[in-house]
């Protein structure tokens, strides 16, 4: 110890890494240059759903046709070994404490990714949702299809996920912890983040919610809409969505014009 | 021109809708081309606002929930012992504003109040909103609205009347309304204005409690039998309705009415209707332009964004959009929902003489979500 303790205390905490996700698990904006809100107030918020590995097995393996060889206690265990290494660093530690859906996806190469996402993984969120909740509706209300309208941002890392896919089964956490960022912001932000976050695309987003189809219901209050951040529209500034309309679930496409809204989210996804 | 069903919400036209868009088409192109264009607007990012003007606040009725009755003479001399000199709207005013509204692709307007059908210039009023340029609504508690009327005020270029109906049982309806027999003219004037060939639209005011009534599924039912819109509007805590913070809804009453869209004619503001998508419509689906040229964000809320005597129509609604409570995207009603607001709300309004509270004491460009 240094005659001068307080000098080394200081030290210390300059050295000591600083976390990059608030208690609730949101994501710390890093001052990306594009809009996104400093603070918040929560008002827009999702609410954990129950976490029950065999169900969500079940779910995705029925809905979105997960074959091959991995079981139930090996998607389990891959995705806990997520939780744990994220646990490990004290910058990622407290994303684990926000909201999280495991998450398998097929071994698949596509064509194109438009397509794909309207012809097998909406299809799927659909009867994942009404599946569970027969009284209610999944409703995509963008009539226009999806087919050739769809491409990665070059910046949103997302790309890995897709070729993961090309390559095996792929296994992953699904993190909606941009809340309160515009789209561009949570493009930035994903890329100022350790290399294993990927930005949120359609795939990985359609898999939390046939894995958890409550996961936008809220009867107590309003949960956010959930951008597919990683995804960029036919047009400039224009992105795709789920909404929770009610006691209902949408999809939908709208402007967002780079600005940031209270009500807006995109997530993130660590594979492992 | 909202008719507000599982169809409106799935983009497709219902034959009614269709039938009514080409009659306008065919009547009035200039606002037909305006009102097609709005979805292309708001694909660019600008706005479409419906605009309320409330030229008089004179009424007949005292209602229970009346948003305007702080705005009224009757309550300033009652209340605060006061007469309001502030300078009032006249015909020209309207012309004005007319014309600032047609520049920016706006076409639409609601004459309010008050009570519009006991204004004695109420032609004067239509003729300077201009019929063949906007879209002419009236919203009226229909009590002077007879057969005769109702021809008279198509004959002048009125498209719509907006008839309010607080109640499916007569009795429930004249106490909300403190008007023994206004139910019945009510019905009255819901047969004239169809008679008339006005489209017609009927509002009634959700308390908490009462999407779970069945009241009000047989008003729904009544609605949609009819071929009628029942436009819903949730109790807010403002003018008459500060009295009564108990007819506030909350998330479930909202997610009632939601599941009800699906089979009834029935529908908020925050609706979905045939691809526009715009949640809690402030500033963006509507304004208030009050009795002294003041406008504010939705009937609801008493601040200001400018004065039009001041500031153009144009940056008054930038002022609107850029504000982070009105203008982003949300879900729900700011001031019939969120409670941060309300506090806020009744905080700046409470014992105020002269509403709306003006810019820069409500609403500014330095407000924030957050303390």
């Amino acid at each position: 110890m240094t005659p001068n303790g307080l000098v080394l205390e200081e030290c210390d905490l300059a050295e000591k890494p600083l976390p990059l996700f608030d208690e609730h698990g949101r994501c710390i904006p890093s001052k990306p240059t594009a809009a996104v809100h400093s603070n918040t107030r929560r008002y827009f918020a999702i609410v954990q759903p129950e976490i029950e590995y065999g169900d969500i097995y079940k779910r995705i393996k029925k809905h979105l046709g997960v074959s091959g060889d991995i079981t139930a206690s090996e998607f389990e265990r891959r995705a806990e070994v997520i939780l744990q290494k994220l646990q490990n660093d004290p910058r990622t530690k407290k994303i684990t404490d926000g909201v999280r859906i495991p998450f398998i996806l097929p071994k698949a190469t596509y064509a194109d990714y438009g397509d794909a996402l309207e012809r097998i993984y909406l299809k799927a969120v659909r009867d994942s949702f009404n599946n569970k909740f027969p009284q209610y509706d999944f409703v995509n209300h963008h009539k226009d299809g999806l087919a050739g309208k769809l491409s990665i941002a070059p910046e949103s890392r997302h790309a890995r996920l897709v070729e993961a896919m090309q390559k095996d089964q792929a296994v992953g956490y699904f993190f909606p912890c941009l809340t309160e960022y515009s789209v561009p912001a949570a493009i930035e932000q994903a890329e100022a983040l350790p290399d294993q976050f990927l930005l949120a695309g359609g795939f990985d987003t359609c898999a939390a919610m046939i894995a958890t189809p409550d996961l936008l219901l809220r009867t107590d209050g309003y949960p956010p809409l959930l951008w597919l951040g990683a995804l960029q529209g036919e047009k400039e500034q224009v992105g795709y969505h789920f909404e929770a309309y009610g006691y209902n679930l949408t999809f939908n496409r709208k402007p967002h014009f780079n600005q940031v809204a209270e009500y807006w989210c995109a997530g993130l996804v660590v594979l492992g | 021109m909202m008719i507000s069903t599982s169809e409106a919400t799935q983009n497709k036209l219902t034959p009614a809708e269709q039938a009514r868009r080409e009659g306008l088409m065919a009547r009035k192109p200039y606002i037909a081309a305006k009102l097609a264009a709005i979805s292309a607007m708001e694909e660019r990012g600008e706005i479409s606002p419906i605009i309320r003007l409330e030229k008089s606040y004179l009424c007949n009725f005292q209602c229970t929930h009346c948003s305007a009755e702080y705005y009224m003479d009757r309550h300033k001399k009652k209340v605060f012992k006061i007469a309001d000199a502030r300078r009032k709207i006249d015909l020209s005013d309207i012309r004005e504003l007319s014309r600032q509204a047609d520049e920016l692709g706006l076409a639409r307007f609601v004459i309010t109040g008050g009570e519009p059908l006991v204004m004695k210039d109420f032609d004067e009023v239509v003729e300077a909103i201009d019929p063949e340029k906007h879209y002419v609504i009236a919203d009226t508690n229909g009590w002077f609205l007879d057969d005769k009327r109702a021809r008279h005020l198509k004959s002048i270029g009125v498209e719509k009347v907006q008839l309010s109906l607080d109640s499916f049982i007569e009795q429930d309806h004249d106490s909300f309304r403190n008007k023994p027999g206004s139910y019945k003219r009510v019905m009255r004037a819901i047969d004239a204005s169809l008679d008339a060939g006005l489209n017609l639209l009927l509002s009634t005011v959700l308390v908490k409690g009462r999407a779970k009534t069945e009241e009000f599924l047989n008003l729904c039912k009544f609605a949609t039998e009819k071929c009628v819109g029942l436009y819903v509007s949730y109790a807010k805590p403002t003018g008459s309705c500060s009295d009564h913070p108990e007819f506030v809804i909350d998330k479930e009453d909202a997610d009632i009415l939601r599941e009800l869209e699906k089979d009834y004619n029935v529908f908020t503001h925050m609706t979905p209707t045939y691809g526009s998508f715009k949640g809690c419509i402030t500033v963006k689906g509507i304004i208030t332009v009050t009795s002294t040229f003041e406008v504010t964000p939705c009937p609801y809320i008493d601040f200001s964004l400018g004065n039009l005597r001041e500031t153009s129509l144009k940056e008054v609604l930038a002022r609107g959009m850029r504000n982070p409570w009105l203008g982003p995207y949300r879900p729900d009603c700011l001031i019939g929902e969120d409670q941060k607001f309300i506090k806020i709300h009744m905080e700046k309004t409470k014992g105020v003489t002269h509403l709306p509270v003006p810019w820069g004491q409500g609403f500014s460009d330095a407000d924030s979500l957050f303390d």
